[in-house]
């Protein structure tokens, strides 16, 4: 222990021959800058996660759509930009279409438009006819009326061209854009999933290091404390997380959105502080991840205390701690310079152990409503595709499941390899 | 020094042990624990298996039980572990059940830990005639409190229903040893059975393992740091160093003239002053063991030895037999005479 | 072993007390009437309101209020959401959903994952085990919410379009909660319950089973397994015997572990699946405002969750000899 700095290397070294754990750090450093990027530099914003990209429930991959619905999605297009052309100031009612954000009408005389519009319903009159043009499609309808399944897919073609005229050709980088928003699908309202999954590592990452950073800090110094002075100090310590941990997980995250529901702090304590707590903060952290912050902080900090206290115990009885305190060293000085550099590698097991946490529990909060209330999250984006897995429909849950399994697997592995290296004991 | 006869070549091999290799697979690697060791153990006699810590003693007397843990551990395909006609390498595990316990018993270095803490001191006895015996349960119950007597535990009627922790270390190592000799085996392994105790338990213990050795005639390997504990209690003894044996002798022959420089080497360590300080473990020698993953490719002790000539760092030596009941691994042996 | 448990429960009795105490603060930073009545309410609904929970008297009396009414498990307060009833009614109802889902689940886990980790042990270092400890970490990184949505659309959903007929119930039906007892065990709790356990132990038998393995590994590197092996005794005597009874040990302080996480499993479970159980009623309380209910519903989530660590204290003494007889 005292020869911590050979210690370190050899940890090290241990640690880089693991090569899972070295593989989940990089993943982890990648997801780590995706949200830097995000936070910072603001590549995909909150608008664009909230914005319609196109029909809903679009399956990702360009994979092959079913025919039906590509009539449909048609139909929807063409049946909205001929209902505006009939308003009756049609090129006011054409230009705020385009502001919706996807693409814009063409730029043609309203004539050529109505003719183009004529076009794509001819086009689609045809198809409509067919009773059902997925069956025809594939050739497996029996009905000598229908035309042969090459022309069908021909005619769709044809009306999707048909109905592309309406808008304004795209330019490459917008097509490349509108790649990316369709890569993997959208959701019920015609949102992009990648879009909303990427701009959820933001808020994952957020939400699991702050969580992660306040409850080992807290329950660091607190265990330190604890454990180190004993009496008194170990008495109230103790007693706040054998309280804390006394209470279930969930129903004191429950309390805790409860009590910052609304915002608003006007109960006794409100008074107590003069209505200053209310003026403070109430009402301003609902839109905000504080609330979520504070309450998984609550009830996360109890794990790395009672590691530490223990642990602190311990090295408090080692020869050459008690040799520091004889020769007169100050608590602290001991306190920092010996018990502290001792108990780092319980803190680092912890923050790993306690991001998996944030993260998971981010998803349960979101689910029952009180998690994340602004923007996306997995959390909120895995409670939402609860309708559409119904309809079949995975894109959404299969995504937001994808992003976050690497990132908590990485996490998993990286424990497991932290708890190997540093705490070979450790059950 | 030991009164029972002295040992001859007549004497009739009760165990062994021929190129025994053990390796583990471990994360950097096969590492090879014990090279090509061989030694006899003789009915009735009691061997000494010393060297320094590391050297593989233990790692030589769990092979002889195949009691390393199966998933990493793997024998040298010429190893032969002999008792009586059967060798134990080619054993089944049924097989292997029926040997362990019953025809060899092993004592171990730790008494704190070696008995399950759950269970009764009773039950852990009974259960070592419930294998290999047919007695009956109130049979076996008379039999186990007979041996507990036998081991000298005051009151073992109470022992009996006591669990391990309301023991005292002594107590327990003594327990062990009325469980490796519940069935009276032919040949008692004993892993430094004293280390972990103090002086006058220790001389207790040894006294104890002595005086049933002459009664029932059961061959000890005493695997042990102490050269004292050597010279008191073995015959022969059998000298490791990195997972070789480099030396065999009778014991009286390697205390007043070693021939391998290591042997002479563990000899001076000894303090020879106070007879107080007879029960410590060995004084070091200069210099360290090669580590298993980097072992010397000649003589493994070349880097320590005093006597070392270029011969040395050139080519291994083997195991010379020097007379009937002496061998050593040196180019060099020194020789008394 | 009395005097054991007797230090334990005067541990864990003011340990109690406190979590009351806070509980009650906690819920009383916001205005519980305030937050009931909305921002129009008259200042008479507010007062008499107030002064039928009696939230108008001094904090010491309410605390000692809440503390006879936990003392003597009457719960005599109303409901606000429910016209007439009290608090107590209210939990009764609930109480017997919840532990038709956490008991058989907890059941099942754990017997589960410890077969699984013994295999697993049995097999230590081999392709199985590698396996299953691979199969674990991966089972651990999905949410448990995407179990129980992918539960419900294969084991119900999927299912019973196969089948022709409704196997597991998609969602609750009110109408389950008024069957005979005899009808509970035999039709309400196959169809509406058994597919929510199902899912309870699938997510908890990735964590339990690494968890257990790892102790089994450990126990299995233990001198006194030695001792074992070196008197005769089989592979199987080995672990059955000396290796389970010892990890008996971590495996009750485990299952105490994974309670909280089993009641925030049936806290998920009920909302989903619209079982009328604990969980579900103070997530609805929460929404709604209910105060007495969330006040009273919390108090009895602690005072379940120290009953079990009290019992968790008998059980260490039953098992490990070395606490029994301290
Ligand atoms: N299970 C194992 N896996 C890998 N290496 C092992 C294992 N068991 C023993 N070894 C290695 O084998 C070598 C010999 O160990 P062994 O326990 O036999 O030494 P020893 O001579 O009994 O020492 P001591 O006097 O300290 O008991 C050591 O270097 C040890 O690290
Ligand atoms: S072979 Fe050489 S180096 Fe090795 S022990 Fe003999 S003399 Fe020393
Ligand atoms: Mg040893």
């Amino acid at each position: 222990m005292s020869d911590s700095s050979a210690n370190d290397s050899r940890v090290l070294r241990k640690f880089l021959r693991h090569k899972p754990a070295v593989v989940a750090s990089v993943v982890i450093a990648v997801y780590g800058v995706v949200a830097f990027v995000l936070l910072v530099v603001g590549v995909i914003t909150l608008p664009d996660t909230l914005k319609r990209v196109g029909a809903e429930l679009q399956p990702g991959l360009s994979s092959e759509r079913l025919p039906e619905k590509r009539l449909l999605d048609c139909e929807w297009l063409i049946d909205r930009i001929a209902s505006l052309s009939e308003r009756r100031n049609p090129e006011k009612a054409l230009a705020a279409f385009s502001d919706m954000g996807v693409r814009r009408i063409a730029d043609v005389e309203l004539d050529e438009l109505l003719n183009r519009i004529d076009l794509a319903w001819e086009s689609y009159d045809e198809l409509a006819d067919i009773e059902d043009v997925t069956a025809a499609a594939a050739g497996t309808l029996d009905d000598p009326d229908v035309p042969p399944p090459a022309e069908v897919r021909s005619m769709l073609t044809e009306l999707e061209k048909r109905t592309d005229a309406l808008l304004e050709p795209m330019t490459k980088a917008e097509k490349s854009t509108r790649w990316f928003e369709l890569l993997l699908g959208t959701d019920r309202q015609g949102r992009s999933i990648f879009y909303r999954a990427v701009y959820s590592v933001r808020v994952a990452i957020l939400i699991g290091l702050v969580t992660a950073l306040l409850s080992v800090t807290i329950g660091t110094l607190a265990g330190l404390a604890a454990g180190y002075f004993g009496g008194w100090v170990d008495n109230v310590v103790t007693w706040f997380y054998s309280t804390f941990a006394s209470i279930p997980n969930i129903v004191l995250l429950i309390l805790l959105a409860f009590m910052f529901d609304g915002g608003h702090i006007d109960g006794p304590i409100n008074k107590v502080t003069g209505g200053l707590l209310d003026r403070l903060i109430g009402g301003r952290l609902d839109e905000t991840l504080i609330p979520v912050y504070i309450a998984f902080t609550a009830t996360f900090w109890i794990g790395p205390c009672r590691v530490v206290r223990g642990e602190t115990m311990k090295i408090k009885e080692l020869e050459y701690i008690q040799a520091a305190t004889v020769m007169g060293f100050g608590r602290a000085r001991i306190l920092l310079r010996h018990v502290l550099p001792n108990v780092t590698y319980l803190m680092l097991i912890n923050f790993s152990l306690l991001f998996i946490g944030a993260i998971k529990s981010e998803v349960i909060l979101s689910f029952l409503g009180l998690g994340v209330k602004k923007g996306p999250s997995w959390g909120i984006m895995i409670s939402q595709s609860k309708s559409e897995v119904i309809n079949s429909f995975f894109w959404q849950i299969g995504t937001a499941t994808t992003f976050m399994f690497f990132l908590v697997l990485a996490f998993n592995v990286l424990s497991d390899a932290l708890q190997d290296v540093l705490d070979p004991k450790h059950v | 020094m030991s009164t029972s006869p002295a040992t001859s070549t007549a004497a009739e091999v009760a165990l062994s042990v021929r190129n025994l290799t053990t390796s583990f697979r471990t994360d950097r690697g096969i590492v090879t624990a014990v090279e090509k060791a061989s030694f006899d153990l003789h009915r009735g006699e009691a061997l000494g298996l010393v060297g320094e810590s590391g050297c593989g003693k233990s790692v030589t007397s769990k092979s002889i039980m195949r009691l390393l843990p199966e998933h990493i551990t793997r024998y040298g395909k010429d190893s032969e572990v002999m008792l009586g006609p059967d060798n134990l390498m080619g054993y089944s595990g049924r097989q292997m059940r029926d040997i362990r316990g019953n025809r060899i018993a092993m004592i171990f270095q730790e008494p704190m830990t070696a008995l399950n803490p759950v269970f009764t001191v009773g039950w852990q006895l009974d259960e070592a005639l419930k294998y290999h015996t047919k007695l009956g349960r109130s049979e076996r119950k008379r039999r186990v409190i007979e041996l507990l007597d036998m081991v000298e535990i005051p009151s073992p009627e109470k022992r009996y229903s006591e669990f391990p922790h309301q023991l005292s270390g002594g107590m327990r190592q003594r327990v062990v040893i009325a469980m490796a000799l519940a069935c009276e085996p032919e040949i008692l392994i004993a892993d430094e059975p004293t280390t972990a105790l103090d002086v006058t338990i220790q001389a207790q213990i040894l006294k104890l393992m002595n005086d049933l050795r002459e009664r029932t005639g059961t061959a000890i390997l005493l695997i042990t740091h102490d050269l004292g504990v050597v010279a008191q209690t073995c015959d022969r003894v059998v000298v490791m160093y990195a997972g070789q044996v480099v030396e065999q002798a009778p014991v009286r022959e390697l205390f007043h003239n070693p021939s391998h420089p290591y042997t002479r080497a563990l000899l001076r360590s000894i303090p020879r002053s106070g007879k107080k300080e007879r029960g410590k473990r060995l004084a070091t020698i200069d210099g360290i063991v090669p580590s298993l993953t980097n072992m010397p490719p000649a003589c493994r002790f070349a880097d320590r030895c005093d006597c070392r000539e270029d011969r040395c760092t050139a080519e291994p030596p083997h195991l010379v037999q020097l007379n009937e009941d002496r061998s050593v691994r040196c180019h060099f042996p020194v020789h008394s005479d | 072993m009395w005097s054991y448990l007797i230090r334990r429960l005067a541990y864990n009795i003011p340990v109690y007390f406190s979590i009351l105490l806070l509980v009650m603060l906690a819920l009383r930073v916001r205005d519980p009437v305030f937050g009931r009545l909305g921002k129009n309410a008259t200042q008479e609904d507010i007062t008499a309101l107030r002064a039928e929970l009696g939230l108008d008297r001094p904090f010491v009396y309410q605390y000692g209020d809440q503390v006879r009414q936990v003392v003597t498990f009457t719960f005599d307060e109303k409901s606000w959401d429910y016209d007439g009833q009290t608090v107590g009614e209210v939990l009764r109802r609930c109480i017997g959903p919840s532990l038709a889902i956490t008991i058989p689940a907890l059941i099942l886990t754990s017997l589960l994952s410890i077969s699984v980790s013994l295999v697993s042990a049995w097999f230590r270092g081999r392709t199985l085990d590698k396996s299953l400890v691979f199969v674990s970490v991966l089972g651990m990184s999905i949410s448990f919410l995407v179990y129980i949505i992918f539960g419900q659309y294969f084991g119900a959903y999927r299912l019973n379009e196969y089948l022709g007929k409704d196997l597991f119930a998609i969602y609750y039906e009110p109408s389950a909660s008024n069957a005979t007892l005899g009808e509970f065990v035999t039709q309400v709790w196959p169809k509406y319950y058994l597919l929510p356990v199902m899912i309870s132990v699938i997510v908890a038998m990735g964590y339990d089973t690494r968890f257990y393995r790892a102790v089994m590994v450990e126990e299995s590197s233990r001198d006194y397994i030695t001792t074992a092996t070196a008197k005769g005794a089989s592979h199987g005597k080995i672990m059955f015997v000396h290796m389970l009874k010892n990890a008996l040990i971590p495996i009750i302080t485990r299952v105490v572990i994974t309670i909280p996480f089993l009641i925030t499993g049936s806290f998920l479970l009920e909302r989903y699946f619209g079982i009328p159980g604990m969980g579900n009623q103070l997530l609805m309380a929460v929404e709604s405002g209910d105060f007495p209910i969330v006040q009273s519903f919390t108090a009895v989530f602690a005072a379940i969750y120290i009953l079990s660590n009290l019992l968790t204290d008998v059980l260490y003494a039953l098992v490990d000899p070395r606490v029994r007889l301290s």
